[in-house]
């Protein structure tokens, strides 16, 4: 940002500029003081977050802020990994979020593939309530659909979590996969037919590889959804050992302990951003570029 | 490792694999029925077939689930004893007697009629402003959707932090303008009067961000043919914002109004674990999981989750009737 205001200055001493060009010189610097202010604002509060994690407990609250701690416990880390099964913990929000990530992903694009590309007696019709279901609210489906886990005897296990991934994928993937599907041109499964290609080769051979960023957006915004999750584990969930980490968290808000341990909770809640942040930075491009076939068409 | 881990996830792993064969098994099955006993095309058999796995798990994860709760709600079920019927008691209940239905509707209205329109205006300023050329763009992308990856569990906390009245940022920030006009500054959460401007304030700060790449998204997609015959008319940059841009993107802001609405009126999370003063009311999402999973008056919650659904689907449909005269799609005339 420095490098572009000494430009503006450094250019707009020279004679030859013309006020149109200076106009659009002093517009851009402003435009990057605002956006950098804006971004400073935002990123207070995340900032404090990470600042306390390496605070003792008690001096969290302490006037004035201090944003660098001088003394960083770096123990709290391990401190509150170990206050808690929290390996465990791990291990369990993998679990539910990789399965139905996978199949929330390869699910909506095969019924995607079948929205935007072959015609049968019904589809815009089933289309309009396939898109209807994203509108409804969960709770509406929650408690009866809690009545059918237990039914099963599948209440604290993970099979609540997991398996309805399964059964069709998410509204709002299979729309954003349609708009992308129906980008490609026909011709290229037509060829592949021809060359004798089984309809299975060309999804997985010829359509899955052309949404790419699709199905990259789709599963970043699903492992998102599956990771933080809360209200799924903690309604479905019971025994301890199962917890996930968001639930597990929760605990050092004075759950368990008579005290709340809000430097161990921080700690925690920076480790979980981590592997979010570092799939939205590496994938930062094909993610706004998932996003833009569905946006476009609406 | 604490538990039994093998043992928690062996036996889920199983039945997710037997699911998945089972569907697959499923949709090769309409392949067939369809394909020969009804004699459909075979390309219509195909798609029917592939959109099997969907329409399946629609049946069973919610079809089914909303016709139960709407059977439910006319019933004093309470998860140990089989339901009884007792008509529309439950509804005179929550409209008559109720004391917390009211404001708890009214905070649940309020907060999405606010809060929607906010939250897409700004996150479409944002949209536009990161969609300029700029050096170090994709840093401030990074940024600007940090707020939205924060587990939301995180985020109440860290605003419960903010918002106190005596620690918390806000109020150091606002004092001194507080103390300017002769006023204390709010108690936010603690003050039922301050809970949903506090309350919206947050939901802003989680939602720029993903609302500000889906418009970002809709925006890269806008072809540059028409800036390009703007620029030769001479055109200033607000009137192709307002005559271009605006128009192009209405299918997106329309797409975002209508999932941001359905998601403001259920607000859960935050809602949960605000620890807001109860004065305000409650979410209708806190309230039902309240009289659910809480108190096992199960007949009752999803009658209110009953109501909830009505309103969404009334509020959808009044969406979705304006939609013809706002949003522009391209290739339709007018």
């Amino acid at each position: 940002m420095s490098t572009t205001i000494t430009r503006t200055i450094a250019t707009s001493s020279r004679p030859s500029l013309s006020p149109s060009r200076l106009r659009q010189r002093v517009g851009r610097a402003l435009l990057y003081i605002f956006i950098s202010a804006l971004a400073v604002a935002l990123l207070v509060p995340l900032f404090w977050l990470v600042a306390s994690s390496l605070k003792e407990g008690s001096h969290i609250f302490d006037q004035p802020i201090e944003w660098f701690p001088a003394n960083p416990q770096w123990k709290n880390y391990p401190d509150a990994w170990s206050a808690l099964p929290f390996t465990r913990f791990l291990f369990n929000t993998l679990f539910v979020t990789l399965l139905p990530v996978i199949a929330e992903i390869f699910m909506s694009a095969i019924v995607a593939y079948g929205f935007s590309r072959f015609d049968f007696p019904g589809r815009n019709f089933l289309f309009i309530v396939m898109l209807s279901t994203m509108f409804m609210p969960a709770i509406v489906s929650l408690l009866p659909t809690f009545l059918i886990w237990k039914q099963f005897n599948l209440i604290n296990t993970y099979d609540p979590l997991v398996i309805p991934a399964i059964f069709g994928g998410t509204p709002l993937f299979i729309f954003l996969m349609r708009q992308f599907f129906m980008g490609v041109p026909k011709e290229l499964e037509e060829a592949a037919t021809i060359d004798g290609a089984n309809i299975a080769q060309t999804f997985t051979r010829i359509m899955l590889p052309l949404i790419r960023p699709a199905l990259l957006a789709a599963s970043i915004i699903s492992f998102q959804g599956h990771w933080n999750d809360f209200f799924g584990p903690l309604i479905y969930l019971n025994t301890q050992a199962k917890y996930t980490l968001t639930v597990g968290m929760y605990f050092f808000e004075g759950g368990v302990n008579e005290q709340p341990h809000w430097e161990w909770l921080m700690a925690m809640s920076t480790l979980m951003l981590l592997p979010i942040l570092l799939l939205f930075i590496f994938f930062q491009r094909y993610f706004i570029e998932g996003l833009t076939a569905g946006g476009v068409k609406g | 490792m604490a538990g039994d881990p093998l043992g928690d996830y062996l036996p889920t792993f199983i039945r997710y694999i037997v699911a998945g064969v089972a569907v697959f098994a499923l949709t090769v099955g309409v392949f067939y029925l369809f394909r020969k006993v009804f004699h459909w095309r075979r390309e219509a058999a195909i798609g029917l077939a592939l959109i099997t796995p969907w329409f399946t798990g629609f049946l069973i994860f919610s079809a089914f689930p909303i016709l139960a709760s709407f059977v439910l709600s006319f019933t004093d079920y309470n998860l140990q004893q089989a339901p009884n019927f007792i008509g529309t008691k439950n509804y005179e209940q929550l409209f008559t007697k109720d004391i917390n239905f009211w404001p708890s509707l009214r905070l649940t209205l309020l907060y999405a009629v606010i809060s929607v329109p906010l939250s897409v205006f700004f996150s479409l300023m944002l949209a536009i402003l990161l969609n300029q050329k700029l050096r170090l763009i994709g840093v401030y992308r990074v940024i600007y959707y940090l707020p939205s990856i924060v587990p939301a569990v995180a985020v109440v906390l860290l605003w419960r932090w903010i918002f106190n009245p005596d620690v918390g940022l806000l109020n150091t920030v606002l004092s001194p303008i507080f103390t300017l006009i002769g006023q204390t500054p709010p108690d936010w959460f603690g003050d039922e009067s301050w809970v949903l401007p506090a309350f919206i304030i947050m939901s802003l700060w989680t939602a720029l961000g993903n609302n500000m790449v889906i418009l970002l998204g809709s925006r890269k997609g806008l072809s540059v043919d028409l800036y390009e015959a703007a620029d030769l008319d001479g055109a200033s940059g607000f009137t192709k914002f307002v005559k271009i841009t605006i128009p192009l993107m209405t299918p997106a802001l329309f797409f975002l109004v209508v999932v941001e609405f359905s998601s403001a009126m259920q607000l859960s999370t935050p809602a949960f674990f605000a620890r807001a003063t109860p004065a305000a009311g409650r979410f209708m999402n806190v309230l039902i999981y309240n009289y659910g999973f809480e108190q096992a008056r199960m007949g009752y919650a999803t009658a209110l989750a009953v109501i909830l659904f009505l309103i969404l689907l009334g509020a959808t449909i009044i969406i979705f009737r304006s939609q013809s005269s706002l949003v522009y799609y391209e290739g339709q005339q007018g």
